[in-house]
């Protein structure tokens, strides 16, 4: 059946995976508010970086960029997707910005990754490399966008801006691999890259 | 909680601004965006801040709402005023607790950048409550139009984000179902090392994931027999139209935009 639109090759059941994935992401970075499974200190956690490293290792390069870029836009166009129920334009101004762009060009990375050594053990490594790429690119953007918005003055030092993501990242970095493990069975069930 | 998933944070109401074309709020607030940064003193910073009210006023928005909005970025807000009323050694010196000089220059920047930050989310605060996602969705296809000239897929993005709008309640929906399933089957989240924990994650996960991605499916052979070929030659159920209002709209920013070079260092 050919009922592909004359100006990309996607066929449309490629347009709504994304579609679907942005909303998982959705539900993903909010999960823990209604079944409070991860709870630190009263404060669920969220698991928005989870569901970044699990879009390029679920569907793939392309499409999981291109779910990360609905992600964000559905964001600022006002509904409540990013952590805590938050979104709208606001969201740009942010520090923590950074991240959910990240998740765009670590989803590319990821698929890219994955679709090439389909081992669960490269399942795993490349949800590390993308955690820590999305540390990198995170943390980085948090830095300029404060000097940009707040006109920061040299108190705000470089160093300032790493220590204040040092405590999320222990359990990013479990996170990451348990997202390694399970994008590799889900697709065994999902089978949407191949894999061995 | 289902309707506030779908609309966000758009509250109903038929004020001016709720009247407004989405394309001219889309253009207005992006626009602002940019011309907070050429406020650099008290009097544009004044104009800024008035402004901003007026648009409040105009719009008839509750201001609960809008410092519910302001709640995520309170805690930055704070943070930078401190940064700059503590760590600005410029001007005379204000206060003097001996260990700890504030100066003029540092609290007058302090109080800008809050500002400027206020300014920014009860403005962008104010798109979201008047207008809902899916009519900014419809605003930005039309915007963005130019785009496709180049390839860029334009008419796809808009279409993936009504449907993750339209996808989310389901999902959720969804979500609840399969942890009930699951607690009635034994399984316990709250309890264990985080290891068991995150064993008793994954047979919640993989149904949902594998629900979500049937939903699609199904979804996409139904537009398919409903004979959906991408973007050309669509028509759309939801007419945008410009009015004698987004003119008025747009005018103004072109007014405040000269103001603030005009009075600006």
């Amino acid at each position: 059946m050919e009922a592909v639109s004359k100006s990309t090759t996607w066929r449309t059941v490629d347009l709504l995976y994304c579609s679907a994935f942005a909303t998982l992401m959705m539900v993903g970075a909010n999960i823990t508010s209604f079944v409070p499974f991860l709870v630190a200190g009263g404060v669920p956690i969220t698991l928005q970086t989870f569901f970044g490293v699990l879009a390029g290792l679920v569907l793939g390069r392309v499409k999981g960029a291109v779910a990360c870029t609905v992600y964000m836009c559905i964001g600022l166009a006002g509904a409540p997707v990013f952590a805590k129920f938050s979104g709208g334009p606001s969201a740009l101004v942010s520090p923590t910005f950074g991240f959910i762009v990240s998740f765009i060009i670590c989803a590319y990375i990821a698929g890219a990754i994955v679709e090439r050594y389909q081992t669960r053990k490269a399942y795993v490594a490349s949800g590390l490399i993308t955690m820590i790429l999305i540390y990198l690119l995170g943390t980085n953007w948090m830095y300029f966008a404060y000097q940009l918005w707040a006109a920061a003055p040299e108190g705000f030092s470089y160093k300032i801006a790493w220590a204040w993501m040092v405590p999320p990242m222990p359990k990013d970095f479990i996170l990451a691999i348990f997202a390694g493990l399970l994008a590799y069975r889900l697709q065994k069930t999902l089978r949407i890259l191949p894999i061995k | 909680m289902m309707e506030k998933m779908i609309f966000g944070r758009y509250i109903p109401g038929d004020s001016f601004v709720h009247k407004l074309d989405p394309r001219a709020k889309l253009i207005f607030v992006f626009a602002f965006i940019f011309i907070v940064f050429f406020a650099n003193n008290a009097v544009t910073y004044g104009l800024l801040l008035a402004f901003t009210l007026l648009i409040i006023f105009i719009s008839r928005i509750r201001l609960y709402f809008l410092i519910n909005g302001l709640k995520p970025i309170v805690f930055l807000m704070i943070f930078t005023f401190l940064l700059h009323t503590l760590f600005t050694r410029e001007g005379a010196v204000i206060l003097d607790f001996g260990f700890l000089k504030i100066y003029e220059q540092g609290l007058k920047q302090g109080i800008f950048i809050s500002t400027r930050f206020l300014v920014l989310v009860f403005m962008t605060s104010i798109l979201t409550l008047t207008t809902s996602p899916i009519s900014i969705t419809d605003g930005l296809e039309v915007l963005l139009n130019p785009l496709k000239k180049l390839k860029a897929p334009v008419h796809e993005l808009a279409l993936m984000m009504s449907i993750s709008l339209r996808f989310i309640p389901t999902l959720m929906d969804e979500t609840d179902k399969i942890m009930k399933a699951q607690m009635a089957r034994g399984s316990d989240l709250s309890a264990g090392p985080l290891k068991d924990r995150l064993k008793a994650v994954v047979p919640l996960l993989v149904p949902l994931f594998v629900s979500a991605f049937k939903r699609a499916e199904d979804l996409a052979t139904a537009m398919e027999v409903r004979g959906y070929r991408g973007g050309e030659g669509r028509t759309r159920y939801r007419q945008l139209k410009w009015d004698y209002r987004d003119t008025i709209c747009l005018i103004s920013l072109v007014v405040l935009t000269a103001l603030l070079v005009f009075y600006r260092n």
